[in-house]
Formats: C-alpha cells, structure tokens, sequence
C-alpha cells in the first residue's frame, strides 16, 4: 500500500460519506432554499442532496453518496446567491439561509456546456457498449443536450478493450475522467490500483498494478458509463432486458444486500444493492460469482438410494424410516441444521426435532475460510445464516467434529441433514448410517442416502436471514425451483405429516408469524411478495 | 332511381313501423337499363377475347406489379467493405421488434474496431409481421428490408427461420455513416 492510499483509508467506512452526513438524525438541521422551496436538511449534508430530497435531479458524474468529493466533472454546476460564480452543488455545503438556484438559464447553460464538452472525444459507441440502456451520460444526454456534435476534428483515440484486471476491460475512450473507479479503490478496497496519466484531452485512466483487488468490481457499479466493464457479464445480455430481484448474498456471514439481476430463469450478475449499516453501496468481487455453479449439478427430483423415485414414495419411505426409528431408538437420531438455508427452514428442522423428541442437534455449513477475512467486509465464515441458526436452536447445538466422532462410535445411526454442504459422507459410506437429506446439489452424501429431497437453492428461495450482526433481512426467490424440487419449509412440513406429527403450515407467512413468537424476530413485509421491477423501467441507475 | 312514393308511420306499442309503399314494378321499363349492361359487359368479353389490352388480372407469377419503393419484403442483413457483416448485436431490433421473432447471440469478434458482432442471428419470418421496426431500430443501417421478396411457403415450421447465412446472401454492402453525419458534417452542408 503506497502513501496515497494510506491518506484515504477506510474513508468508506467510517461513516464519513457525504450520504452518512445528508442522513444523520442526530446532527442540527439547516434550512436553505433550493428553486424557491424550502427544505431542512442535517448540517453538513451537500446541497446535491439537498436537492435530492426535494426530487430536483441535478446532473452529475463524480460525485458519489459512498464517496469522497472531487469535483471534478462540473457537471453539477448551480448558482448560489451571493456567490459571483457557478458552484459544484456537489462540494457545496448547505449554510442556514443559503438561496440556491438550479433552473435558471446560466446554471442550464452552464451545465450542457459541460455535457457537451464531456462528450467531445466521446466514441458514442452505444450500440457495443455494456453500459448502454443504464448509462449516465446517455440518461443525461437525452434530459440536457440532445443535438448533433459539433466537433468536426478526428477524435482522440485511446486504448480500447484493454484488460486491466482479473474481472474488469477498460475502453479507456468512453471514460469521462470522473475519477470514481480511482475513489474505490483507494477508499473502499484501500488499494491504489487506478490512477490517472496525462493532462488535457489526452488524460487517460490506467492501473498502477493490475486491478486486482477483492472488491474491483465496485469501480463497475460507479463508473458512469460503459468504461469499465465486467468480463464475465460483457455482450451475454442487455441491461434492459433484465429483471432486478432483491436478495441477500449467500456467500458469507456480512449478508451483503444484492440485486440479482435475471431474465427468465437464467441469472446474468449480482450487483450490491444499499443497506446503510451493513454494506453501503459495495460488495465484494467474490460474492458476484455465487450464481456462477447455480445450474450445474442440481438434484431435480427425489431419490432412494441414489435412484430417482416419485415424491410419494420418498416421503412414505422417510416417514416410515424416521417412525420406525422413533419407536425404537430416538436418541440414535441426528438432525444437521444449515447456516445455508433460511430462519425458516431451520425453524420448521427444530419444532419437527421438537415434536419427535430428538437431542443431537448439530451445526453443519461449509468450513471457515480464515483467509479471506478482511475487515472490510468479507468474513471468514462462508455461511450467510449462522447467527440465524443459534438464535432458533438457542441450546444444545453441537458442532460438525463432534458429528464425525459420534457416527464413528456409532451413537448416531439415523442422521436427517438439511443443505448440501455438510461432507461427512466419506466415513458415512463404511458405517451403517442411515441418511435423509433435504439437498439443492447432487452430492456425495445424496448418493449414499437412504433419501433425498431435492429443495430450492438460494436463488429460488423466499425467507429470511440473520447476519453476524444480527440483521434479520428478508431474501425473495427469482425463479421457481429448479425441476420437482419444492421449498425447503414445504418438504419439512411434508415429511412432519409422514411422520404423525403435522406441523400446520400453509405458508411462509404463517411460519414466519409463529418463529416471530417464539424468537423475537421482527416482522417482515409479506405482503410485498414480488418486488422484482425491470431495468428498462429504472431510470436513475449508473 | 328513387321508387320510394309514399311511407307511414305507425306505433305498435314500444315500436315505430314505417310501410313504405312503391310502386308496382309492371310500371317500371327495365330493358333498356338491361341492354345497356350487357353492351358493356359484351364489349368487355369480345375485346379480351382477341386482345388483351383491357384485362385487369396479372398472369401472376409470370407478371408482377412493380412494387412501391418503400416497401417491406424480405430481410437482409448488410455487410462492411471487408464483407463481414454491419450488425454489432447492439440488440436494438429485437428489443424493437413486437413479435419477438428476432434472436441474436452476441460473442467478441478479434476486429477491434467492433469488438461485438453477432455469433448467431435468426429471423423466424412465420412470426415476423412485416412492421419494419426493426430497421428503424438498427442504428448501423445492418437490417434492411428493402428485398422486395416474400418469404416463401414451407413444408416445416422450421424452414422459415432465416438464418445468418441466408440473411448475408441477399446482404450488398453498406457505407452508411454511423453516429450522427459523420465528421465532415460542416463541409457537406455547405
Ligand atoms: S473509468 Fe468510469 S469511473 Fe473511472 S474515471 Fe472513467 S468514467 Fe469515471
Ligand atoms: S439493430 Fe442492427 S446492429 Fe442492432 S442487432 Fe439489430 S441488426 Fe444488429
Ligand atoms: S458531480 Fe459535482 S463536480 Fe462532478
């Protein structure tokens, strides 16, 4: 880390971004006065924002909430009264009695000028750029200028699909210089990996090293237009064409807010979607790849003994396997429970466990990955639900070793397992353990199972999770389930009916009323049940 | 021929009744209306009969009507100098298009200059409605349907996807300006 970055660090942070300031409760609040309407807003908060709050869409480049301040594209010039000249709204602090003035003709005037020197040198090569359909200076170009170039000289080239990164392509001819990308990295990753060379028309982004660092994808999502663009999402699909499910990522226990963007049922990127305490505006480059091995190796139907049968027969075959059990020996029975799978999920495992009268509860889940911690926002545990898991079964979880030496010793003969992630099978397949596993894969284990029912991956999954800070957040399914599988909290309702113990559940809501009882979780908004919208009608992105 | 001399009306119940009265056709003189039609209708048979300067119908296919300039026939897809093909799978047509009959899959060409291009372009004409929103679309003068063809009856269903090979071979070339008028605008306008 060079000394740059070092002056930055963890800006992003520490709760110090222009966005932090425009919402902070606690701070006094100012009055001022934008295109004659008045508005309070905390002190400390730009006049962009403050603009914002009253719907008035200054146009700007550099500037971003979850950033520091540049200005550097003057593209959010506005007239204050008192001052001689045009401000960047974007660095100018809203003072108590400030009149400010975004409509009137010099501010108009002085910001086309601006768009239409940005795009001067401007390849205007929408047709194969990525961005186009949720570009900012396409968005803006149709609110602001909308006439003809006229530039009547060669433009200036500069390197185009250059490869700047493991994940990132740079065309270095779209860039419009705002400098966000550079602000990523030194402020949120903390790496200075970008920079800019040159002055004039000739100024040119380039990398100091190859970008990258585990959160390069961010310079992405802010850069305002098509010059930097992911590698594994260039020319798959049109943005517009896109739907936006929200959700929760699943690849470790910060539960980063996503948008998963998809069309049909086919999912082509995850982009971070704000949450203001857990992850801002940012995520990290690894949590954009949990869609990546979605389709592949998906258990679609039930199975007994690694041969596909109906649903009736393998929940007949479970039930009875698990009453015979019950009535014979109930403390040879394991129940894995899976920081992978919803608080509902879990929920149902325990009242079934509950019901049945069985003890030996366990935690399953992936293995911690300690490298990849950082205290940025990756965490070394990879399962999205663990605190979710310890809050519902509040006693007696023991951990996967202890697993393993109990089905070595034998105590354990019967072992249900929700999720995929578990891989106790190596020493499961010489012992005489019987398995039942609600599995999204086929995977070792679901070969060596007495049965296995196939349940919804994240993806396709409604519910609710709870982070390591103990943020209970609600996660929406983009797609139905992948071939028979069904829901994980309607196969275990299923089963309970097999086994003579029904629990009495229509639907999520109601085992999402029932989990609130018993757990104090908050209530969550069911009713909403289809907040998809498509990007073609989204307009303020970029 | 007004026939109409008197008409009353009556009220039965809700209803109006009118009785128009004519007069009785005995009256009436229809020969000389008669004679007339078929002197044109004669005049007609004899004349086609020996030439046939008069007749309205096309020996079609063998005769066709020249068809309008603007109208829409066939696609085609247009080519550069190099004789690669204009279309950039910016995806602008089938965005466009109301029948959805256009699919493209877009994949990284090694020419530089384009860098997108369209690995696999099918028009499926069954569903095509001729609307011509296409080309209004294409921002790269890539899709034309200025062929002045129908598309062809087919045995199958499948027969009628016009694929990228056949779209290319009716294809001419192209030097369309792209982005606006080109950097010469000032001089051209003078
Ligand atoms: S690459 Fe994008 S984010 Fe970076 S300076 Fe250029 S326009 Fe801004
Ligand atoms: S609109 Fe033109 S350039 Fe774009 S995909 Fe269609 S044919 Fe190709
Ligand atoms: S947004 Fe204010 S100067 Fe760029």
């Amino acid at each position: 880390m060079n000394k740059q970055s070092a002056k930055h660090q963890t800006y992003a942070f520490q709760g110090k971004t222009p966005m932090d300031a425009a919402s902070n409760e606690n701070a006094k609040t100012i009055t001022l006065t934008i295109d004659d309407e008045s508005i309070s807003v905390p002190q400390g908060s730009n006049v962009l924002e403050a603009a914002k709050r009253l719907s008035i869409d200054i146009s700007s480049f550099c500037y971003h909430p979850g950033l520091s301040i540049a200005a550097v594209c003057r593209q959010c010039l506005v007239s204050i009264e008192g001052v001689p000249k045009l401000q960047p709204s974007c660095q100018a602090i809203c003072q108590e009695g400030m009149v400010v003035r975004t409509q009137d003709e010099q501010s108009m005037d002085a910001r086309r000028q601006m768009l239409e020197f940005t795009l001067v040198n401007h390849p205007i090569d929408c047709p194969i750029c990525d961005r186009a359909g949720d570009c900012t200076l396409q968005k803006m170009y149709f609110e602001h200028d909308y006439q003809l170039s006229k530039i009547d000289v060669p433009k200036v080239r500069k390197p185009k699909a250059k490869d700047i990164g493991k994940h990132i392509m740079l065309d270095a001819e779209r860039c419009i210089l705002c400098t966000r990308c550079i602000r990523v990295c030194d402020e949120v990753a903390n790496e200075h990996q970008l920079t800019m060379i040159n002055r004039g028309d000739k100024q040119e982004l380039t990398t100091t090293e190859t970008l990258d660092n585990p959160y390069s994808l961010n310079t992405v999502d802010v850069c305002p237009v098509g010059a930097l663009t992911e590698k594994e999402f260039r020319f798959s699909m049109r943005s517009w064409e896109l739907m936006m499910t929200p959700s929760v990522c699943s690849g470790c226990s910060t539960g980063c807010n996503i948008e998963i963007h998809h069309r049909n049922t086919e999912v082509y990127r995850i982009k971070p979607r704000y949450h203001k305490d857990i992850n801002k505006h940012w995520m990290c480059d690894e949590g954009r790849s949990i869609h990546k091995q979605w389709y592949e190796n998906r258990l679609t139907g039930p199975m007994r003994e690694g041969i596909p049968v109906s649903w009736e027969d393998a929940m007949t075959h479970a039930g009875h396997c698990i009453k015979t059990v019950l009535d014979t020996d109930c403390d040879s029975i394991g129940v894995v429970f899976s920081p992978h799978h919803t608080n509902e999920a879990n929920y149902l495992l325990y009242k079934l466990t509950q019901s049945w009268g069985v003890k030996k509860l366990f935690m399953g889940g992936a293995v911690a990955v300690p490298d990849r911690a950082d205290d940025i926002l990756m965490d070394q545990d990879v399962t999205p639900n663990r605190q979710g898991v310890i809050s519902i079964v509040d006693a007696g979880l023991e951990d996967t070793q202890t697993l393993i030496s109990q089905i070595t010793l034998g105590t354990i003969k019967t072992l249900i397992v929700l999720g995929s992630e578990l891989d106790v099978a190596p020493m499961i397949t010489d012992s005489s353990c019987q398995i039942i596993v609600f599995s999204e894969y086929e995977t070792d284990m679901v070969s060596n199972a007495s049965v296995a029912f196939p349940i919804s991956a994240w993806m396709e999954t409604d519910g609710s999770v709870t982070n390591r800070d103990n943020h209970i957040q609600r996660i929406y399914s983009a797609m139905p389930s992948a071939g028979q599988s069904l829901s994980a909290w309607e196969t275990l309702v299923r089963l309970s009916n097999e086994t003579g113990h029904g629990l009495k559940y229509n639907d999520l809501r109601s085992v999402d009323a029932c989990m609130r009882r018993h757990h104090n979780f908050p209530q969550h908004n069911w009713d909403n049940v289809n907040p998809r919208v498509q990007l073609r009608f989204e307009h303020s992105r970029g | 021929m007004d026939t109409v001399t008197q008409s009353e009306k009556t009220t039965v119940g809700r209803a109006t009744v009118v009785t128009v009265k004519r007069e009785p056709s005995q009256t009436t003189s229809f020969m000389m209306t008669l004679i007339r039609g078929m002197t044109v209708t004669m005049r007609h048979f004899f004349s086609n009969l020996f030439t046939k300067t008069q007749t309205e119908t096309l020996e079609y296919p063998e005769e066709k009507i020249p068809y309008p300039e603007r109208h829409r026939g066939l696609h085609r897809l247009m080519k550069r100098d190099d004789g690669r093909v204009r279309c950039v799978a910016c995806m602008c047509c089938p965005t466009a298009c109301p029948a959805n009959c256009i699919t493209i899959v877009p994949a990284e060409t090694d020419d530089p200059s384009v860098e997108k291009y369209p690995a696999v372009f099918e028009i499926d004409e069954l569903r095509c409605i001729v609307c011509g929103l296409c080309v209004e679309a294409c921002p790269c003068d890539a899709i034309r349907m200025d062929t002045k063809l129908h598309a062809a009856p087919v045995e199958f269903r499948g027969d009628a996807i016009e694929t990228k090979t056949s779209l290319l071979e009716r294809g001419g070339l192209s030097h369309a300006i792209q982005a606006g008028k080109g950097s010469d605008w000032r001089e051209s306008e003078q």
